[in-house]
């Protein structure tokens, strides 16, 4: 009888490959460090990716954002470094997606439709919320001391998370009894 | 204090110090050596918060696609010690009783098959001639010395590849199996003293009770995004410290998606779900086609949708996949197309497993969606080619089994003194001729049987080599049906018993079918092989109270019924049923499906105990008609017609 194949589905893991290696040129087109990290980031990535090991995606994408920060921090320009941020998230999620449906599903199943939908809804969040980011960035930034103003939205942000919705309270509940 | 106060504090400070930064009470301006102290901090926090993170947490899908496992025989060593189980070993020390047990086989083998009866078995083993592997005899005789192996042994052991008992086992073992079974390939089989089969993780239903609608099972947060807010923060932080825009901007990023992860809740799902098949009564092994339509009766979006099909466990997916990931709008429909291969029986549908999740796939809910089907597979009865070995006992009715008893027939049984009364055409006429004696032709009376097919479908009984063979019970079933199907077009009479499981609450009796002829009878049959509950495909959770079952059988069997036993014999209780029946007058024939396996200590060691069990059984005088695994039943009966000389 034929076994499921409980390996990452390939749609979404070709995805997020093209995306890291997009992550990692527009950062690593930043500095050297930057591409550093990203290199080694976006093949720790690869590997999980491949083996389906949801940790090493994680350390993956984290070293990968590690370098996204580290050219921020000597740029001149924002947009490359929200264009790497956008990517890596976006790649950090189909791969996370890829692996709990190959795991659910196997790679059999029919989950084009699916891996579509989360594709675009994860990209459409990142560039929104990049966007507002840079407008911000632009139009009130001018003049103004940049810490001052990146501080109002932090803070803003911040309080809205803090306040949040009330069904972030399961998650919650669970998460202290370790 | 929780992660939100923090957020919230943390929130309310950056205002502040935005508020001061404007006014132009706070300056910005850090040295470097402090930005790397703070970039280094940051990193630790982030990977703290990294080690913290546990993968995400995902609903795991039983595979309803996958048949039914059932265990080896001789799954582990103990196990199937026990079948050699006397008095003496039962009570040894833990330590000695794998050497006791394995000494109890020694001396079993040695006096079925080494020619030796009970005392002097038990001398050849304590002096160690029973075997040539001197290792194997010195690990079962206190007497003997264990010989010096050679120096590659030594590095294996000083090595660590076994300990000598382990070694001492495996020896004894194979050389128990090459006394036992004459066949002596000379391999060593595995062994590991902690061995057992490696728990499978996921079950093979999606539900165990039948569901009404959609049922909504839990819900669950995923873990999915958690973190992000961390390192997010984490960027602002380091971006606002070292007056980086660009790293703020990315942490901004960030945020929005920690934002986006709390911002959604899994819409509430009703579905209706219609099941169709290409054939509702196919035959064993067909391969049918199964077209799942799902349509989404909610009007809402539901953006992440998984569908676990309740595939039955008697089915095995062969093409396409019961599982389907999508999205679907209000009033949208999906199909699902795959094909199965049937196994006899009746097979029900389980539930549809639906998981459900929001856009951001930080909350998902499982349902259970019912959408009964069932699909009645019954066997084919299509007569075996060679004769059914039954045992020369008939009953009162002409027919055309040939008993050994003595009188009107075609095939010669003897020649005796003529009595008054004797049919003329049975006279002797050439012996009158020759010495003017009168004597009277005797033929072998041929009667009718009266058999009953009883399949031996205890839980103990579900055994196979491996998980892609048939396993004992179905190839039980198979064989009962072609069995009585040659029975019945010979002329017998066949009814049908099973032993095994049955569930009282559900009023279940066990399988009693009085033997008769006919085409209603045969119908009959065919139905009470595919969907008694006795002759599941699936091994059942309880036990069955065998002997109950077994005296309830007896007072039905009519004085003289033969019986037909078809049991796995891997346990000491099969053998029991058979001699039990046959020394109450029921002339007993076993057909055994051999399950067993070889690759193991254990498994090697219960092959040995079925082979022992078997020629117990001959020498009781119960004829056994051993059916491999890789051979069907036509060629064993052949096989068996052929070499026993054709009774019938």
């Amino acid at each position: 009888m034929s076994e499921i194949t409980r390996r990452p589905a390939v749609r979404s893991s070709v995805a997020a490959g093209a995306v890291v290696l997009v992550a990692v040129l527009a950062a690593g087109n930043q500095s050297a460090s930057a591409l550093g990290f990203g290199a080694v980031g976006g093949l720790v990535f690869a590997v999980g990716l491949a083996t389906g090991r949801h940790r090493a995606v994680d350390v993956g994408a984290l070293a990968l954002f590690l370098g996204v920060v580290a050219g921020g921090l000597e740029a001149t320009a924002v947009e490359p470094t929200i264009v790497a941020t956008v990517a890596t998230v976006v790649a950090w999620d189909l791969a996370h997606g890829a692996i709990a449906l190959g795991d659910q599903l196997g790679r059999e199943a029919d989950t084009r439709r699916l891996e579509a939908i989360r594709a675009s809804s994860s990209l459409l969040v990142g560039l929104l919320s990049g966007t507002v980011g840079y407008a911000v960035y632009v139009f009130g930034g001018s003049g103004q001391p940049v810490a001052a103003v990146v501080l109002l939205l932090v803070a803003a942000v911040l309080i809205v998370v803090g306040f949040g919705g009330g069904r972030s309270g399961s998650t919650r509940r669970r998460r202290t009894r370790h | 204090m929780n992660r939100r106060a923090i957020a919230l504090a943390f929130g309310l400070a950056a205002f502040v110090a935005a508020i001061a930064v404007l006014a132009g009470l706070l300056e910005f301006g850090l040295a470097q050596p402090v930005i790397v102290v703070v970039g280094l901090a940051a990193i630790g926090i982030g990977l703290r918060a990294l080690f913290a993170r546990e993968p995400p947490r995902n609903v795991g899908t039983p595979d309803p696609e996958r048949s039914t496992d059932v265990p080896v025989p001789g799954e582990t060593l103990r196990e199937s010690l026990g079948a050699f189980r006397s008095v003496e070993t039962s009570y040894a020390v833990t330590s000695r009783r794998t050497v006791e047990g394995l000494r109890a086989a020694a001396i079993a083998v040695c006096s079925r098959f080494g020619g030796d009866d009970e005392e002097r078995a038990r001398e050849r083993v304590e002096s160690g001639e029973w075997t040539d592997d001197d290792v194997a005899a010195a690990f079962l005789s206190p007497s003997l010395e264990r010989p010096s192996g050679s120096v590659r042994d030594r590095i294996a052991a000083v090595a660590g590849r076994g300990s000598r008992c382990d070694d001492g086992v495996r020896r004894a073992v194979a050389a128990i199996a090459r006394v036992g079974d004459g066949e002596s390939d000379g391999s060593l089989p595995r062994y590991d003293p902690d061995e057992g089969r490696p728990v499978r993780d996921r079950g093979t239903r999606t539900a165990t009770d039948p569901i009404d609608g959609t049922q909504r099972r839990r819900e669950r947060a995923t873990n999915y995004w958690h973190g992000i807010g961390v390192v997010a923060l984490l960027a602002v932080g380091v971006g606002v410290v070292a007056e980086a825009p660009a790293v703020v901007l990315a942490g901004v990023v960030g945020v929005g998606y920690a934002g986006f992860s709390r911002a959604f809740e899994p819409p509430e799902l009703e579905l209706s779900i219609d099941r169709e098949l290409s054939d509702d009564e196919p035959a064993p092994g067909d391969e049918i086609d199964v077209t799942v339509t799902i349509i989404n009766e909610r009007d809402g979006f539901v953006p992440d949708l998984r569908i676990v099909d309740g595939v039955p466990a008697g089915m095995a997916v062969t093409e396409g996949s019961s599982r389907l990931g999508t999205a679907l709008r209000p009033g949208e429909s999906v199909r699902l197309e795959y094909a199965v291969t049937v196994g006899r029986g009746s097979h029900e549908f389980d539930p549809v497993l639906a998981v459900v999740g929001d856009l951001s796939r930080s909350t998902e809910r499982e349902y259970l969606v019912g959408a009964e089907t069932t699909v009645v597979c019954e066997p084919e009865l299509r007569p075996v080619a060679a004769p059914v070995p039954l045992r020369p006992a008939g009953a009162t009715v002409s027919g055309r089994l040939r008993t050994e008893e003595a009188g009107a027939g075609t095939t010669f049984h003897s020649v005796r003194q003529y009595r008054r009364g004797d049919p003329l055409a049975r006279v002797d006429w050439n012996r009158r001729a020759r010495t003017g004696e009168l004597a009277t032709l005797q033929f072998h009376e041929e009667r009718s049987a009266r058999v009953v097919v009883l399949v031996d479908a205890r839980r103990d009984a579900y055994l196979a080599p491996d998980s892609e063979t048939t396993h004992a019970v179905n190839r039980s079933v198979a064989a009962a049906g072609r069995i009585a199907a040659s029975l019945l077009a010979e002329g017998d009479t066949v009814g049908l018993a099973g032993l095994g499981a049955i569930d009282r609450n559900r009023d279940e009796e066990p399988c009693w079918l009085a033997p008769a002829a006919g085409r209603h009878h045969e119908v009959r049959l065919a139905e009470l092989l595919a969907s008694h509950p006795q002759f599941s495909t699936i091994p059942p959770t309880n036990g069955g109270r065998w002997l109950w079952q077994l005296r309830g059988l007896r007072r039905r069997l009519a004085t003289g019924t033969q019986v037909v036993l078809l049991t796995p014999l891997c346990d000491g209780v099969s053998e029991d049923i058979a001699r039990r029946l046959d020394s109450r007058g029921y002339p007993v024939t076993i057909v055994s499906p051999d399950p067993t396996a070889d690759g193991t200590a254990g498994e090697r060691l219960a092959r040995v105990a079925r082979t022992v069990r078997m020629f117990d059984l001959r020498r009781a005088g119960i004829p056994v008609v051993d059916w491999p695994a890789d051979e069907s039943i036509d060629t064993v009966f052949a096989r068996r017609a052929a070499s026993a000389g054709d009774r019938r």
